[in-house]
């Protein structure tokens, strides 16, 4: 059993109620106030040992994500859930929710109710938005209660928002730990994807014990190059290692689950609809909130800039294509202004699969070190 | 069209010719009232372009439907690469990179010289999200102002929430053109060209009817020909006329006894985007086996509301009441039961035998449920069904004998079919 299966098999048995989501920013808050323990099923590649069911469903040239996704559901994750929910994301995603109800009643299994929600593509400043947004959250809200039975409670939410914030600041507090080499980066790394399956109460004892009173480790030796890292998961554990045995730091990241799931926290209110209109209008940009992407272009040239990257690395998810459409100009803008940029694509490949990234990588560093001696 | 070959194939008859004429004259129509100074505008392919009659001088390009042509013309692989090279990856939708190869090329082996370069871009997210990225490039490059139309998914009938939404965001979309423009709104404009594209769609549904006769009057390789007036010459009253001499033309072609396949023995549905590099060939090589693709899930969808065949009539009231609800029709906005809703109800209507699932790389979203569609079509109705890999744009990724042995193999099931059904207990 893998370790996320795990620990949603130890939530079960605490008599803990739990919705899958999908994809990355789901409303946490809102969920957690209705007493039910949202994990947000993303990056499930490290559970799923292969494609059998997902394969009955999707085709081969769907994103790696997607199908671990269909596979840890219709697998032995949908006996522990509850319930699930997505929002509008990409095409592929849209498509999931009537597959996995297919997939489900071909397992004969149990059919999971289904919380959608629409977020607005489009910028918070045209007509009509905030009040289209509000509106799905109240029916949300609505179909919340009448699944739990119990009434909205604003106190509730107010303090569950107070914890997801809380949890929010600590994670930035560790990924700056993790940019000045004080947190080692592989751990930043496993804390923050933890932040997706973990209960928040247990998230933020987890980050309390972690981050060091003092830093641990010296910091970074600042002769070797930084480097920002980008894409829709955090590469794979070894490729990881690459990174820094090739003597890269990472000194800032726009990771879709780290990044990017943390990177904004709204101000508090006991209104959902106006608390969400803000986490979704004003979001961390991510290629997949379609209204942020000329935010997002700025964002990582900031993050580029403040940070002193030298170079930035695209992992790449294959046939994500929200990422894809924009990498060719992201990437042009950076070498326009200095930054090097290495594009590696991934697509859930293990051991000598990752052969070919590591030999780029290690060429890309010593490249970036060759230029700092020059 | 039909043809009077008697082997079936293509032969271009007299709505064929009008065809050719009409797309030459809108495309040019197009650079030339772009080069005088009219206001363009690059929309996505659902995009309600009754909206731009609106105006006095708005004119619009539509990149998807110039990249069907790209491939139809066998230019698309070749502009493919162009994007491609250009760091694009190969994974990306087809139509997508035909755009890119070419907008950045300039116009340069397009059949039409490419698109007018755009003052506005007006993309969707109910067709494909994509389409929100596609033109985010050309915002960022060319610094063009990118205007989306936010439409959200049904899984069930468009919500009264959603239509509104909707509503609204047309109501913005005018007002940006106005302001962009200097032109002034005027919505009895848009109401004349909502009654014509229906005058139109009343025409086309009469047309894709004639898949229903024995031997049926199209193929749906007629009706993929033919939608394209409907991307580059809605509210018009010369798209309108031309769709009614189609179906009269085609009416009488029927009563003559003349049908594309006449030797007609498997009547065959399509589910994708039609794989416009193929059209010939796949016709004609089908029509040999006596086996037809009457009708097509990407054209018989075209003005039904989501999940139905019949057409959604404009009561010539408020324009946008008719256009917002018709925002989800396309398949790829609507989901599994609706698909299923009106394929089930076309394949009795059709008396089909068969149902061909193109599974499109460059079309995830048309793509991804065919899997469980297919299952349900062939449990739930009884009918025999195969998977082909296509690309509707880039040959490349087509591989003809791969198809056809499936193709084929789909044949070999309906006769065995038939053979189980007669056969003596």
């Amino acid at each position: 059993m893998g370790e996320i299966l795990a620990t949603l098999c130890e939530l079960k048995n605490q008599g803990r109620r739990l919705v899958g989501c999908f994809p990355l920013y789901p409303p946490l808050e809102l969920l957690h106030s209705f007493g039910l323990t949202p994990v947000t099923l993303w990056g499930l590649s490290s559970e799923v040992t292969d494609l059998t069911k997902s394969d009955r469903h999707l085709q081969n040239y769907t994103c790696h994500v997607a199908r671990c996704l269909t596979e840890f559901v219709l697998g032995d994750a949908h006996a522990l859930l509850d319930a699930l929910f997505m929002y509008n994301a990409c095409d592929t995603l849209r498509n999931l929710p009537e597959i996995i109800e297919e997939g489900l009643k071909e397992e004969g299994a149990r059919l999971l109710p289904m919380f959608r929600l629409h977020v607005p593509a489009v910028a918070k400043e045209r007509t009509g938005v905030r009040a289209y947004l509000k509106d799905r959250i109240t029916s949300m809200v609505c179909d919340l209660e009448e699944f739990t039975g119990r009434p909205f409670s604003p106190e509730t939410f107010l303090a569950s928002i107070d914890l997801y914030r809380i949890q929010r600041e600590l994670c930035a507090e560790i990924e700056d730990a993790a940019c000045r080499g004080t947190v080692p980066f592989p751990t930043f790394v496993r804390i923050l994807q933890l932040a997706h399956f973990l209960p928040v109460e247990a998230h933020i004892e987890l980050l309390d014990a972690e981050i060091p009173e003092e830093d641990d480790l010296p910091p970074h030796d600042l002769r070797h190059p930084g480097v920002m890292v980008s894409g829709i998961l955090p590469p794979p554990r070894q490729l990881i290692e690459t990174m820094e045995a090739s003597g890269l730091r990472v000194v800032a990241n726009d990771i879709a689950s780290l990044k990017r799931s943390l990177g904004y926290n709204p101000a508090p209110t006991a209104d959902p609809g106006e608390y969400y209109c803000d986490f979704y209008l004003n979001h961390y940009p991510c290629s997949t909130l379609l209204a942020s992407s000329d935010r997002r272009i700025e964002t990582i040239r900031r993050a580029v800039h403040d940070s002193s990257a030298e170079g930035l690395i695209f992992f790449g998810e294959k046939f994500c294509e929200y990422e894809y459409f924009e990498f060719p100009h992201l990437g042009g803008m950076l070498r326009a202004q200095g930054t090097q940029t290495l594009f590696l694509e991934l697509t859930g490949q293990t051991g000598e699969g990752l052969d070919a990234p590591r030999n780029r990588m290690e060429a890309f560093a010593e490249m970036l070190k060759g230029q700092a001696g020059s | 069209m039909p043809t009077e070959s008697p082997g079936g194939g293509f032969r271009k008859s007299p709505s064929g010719k009008r065809l050719s004429s009409l797309m030459v004259q809108d495309y040019m129509a197009l650079h030339q009232k772009a080069s005088e100074g009219a206001f363009v505008v690059w929309i996505a392919i659902i995009v309600p372009a009754e909206i731009f009659a609106g105006f006095a001088n708005v004119v619009y390009g539509v990149p998807e439907s110039h990249a069907a042509m790209c491939a139809g013309k066998g230019v698309g692989s070749l502009q493919c690469e162009k994007a491609e090279r250009m760091g694009y990856s190969s994974d990306l939708c087809s139509y997508a990179r035909i755009d890119l190869g070419t907008a950045f090329d300039n116009g340069k082996d397009s059949p039409t010289f490419g698109l007018p370069r755009p003052h506005l871009l007006v993309s969707n997210t109910n067709n494909c999200s994509l389409l929100v990225k596609w033109f985010d490039i050309y915002h960022r490059v060319w610094g063009v102002p990118h205007f989306t139309l936010d439409i959200p998914f049904s899984y069930e009938s468009q919500k009264p929430r959603d239509f509104d939404y909707i509503v609204t965001q047309f109501a913005d979309l005018i007002a940006t053109i106005e302001e962009m423009s200097g032109q002034r709104f005027e919505i009895e404009k848009v109401r004349e060209a909502a009654s014509l594209s229906c005058d139109a769609l009343r025409e086309w549904k009469r047309f894709i009817g004639l898949a229903a006769g024995r031997p049926s009057g199209i193929t749906a390789f007629d009706s993929f020909v033919q939608m394209a007036p409907f991307l580059t010459s809605r509210g018009t009253r010369h798209l309108a006329e031309h769709y009614r001499m189609l179906a009269d033309e085609t009416e009488e072609q029927v009563k003559s006894g003349i049908f594309p396949v006449p030797a007609e023995r498997y009547r065959l549905l399509w589910d994708n985007i039609a794989p416009w590099h193929q059209l010939r060939k796949m016709s004609s090589r089908l029509s040999e086996l006596g086996a037809n693709i009457t009708c097509a899930s990407y054209t018989y969808c075209i003005g039904s509301k989501e999940g139905e065949y019949a057409l959604h009539e404009f009561d010539g009231g408020d324009p946008f009441t008719w256009l917002a609800r018709l925002q989800n029709f396309s398949v790829c906005p609507h989901g599994m039961r609706l698909r299923a809703n009106a394929m089930k109800e076309v394949i009795g209507i059709n008396g089909i035998d068969g149902v061909v699932f193109a599974s499109n790389r460059s079309c995830k979203v048309y793509s991804l449920m065919q899997m469980d569609q297919m299952r349900r079509v062939r449990d739930e109705l009884g009918i025999p069904c195969v998977m082909i890999d296509v690309d509707h744009a880039d040959e490349r990724k087509y591989s003809e004998e791969a198809a056809f042995t499936r193709l084929e193999a789909l044949l070999e099931m309906i006769d065995a079919g038939r053979a189980g059904s007669i056969a003596p207990a």
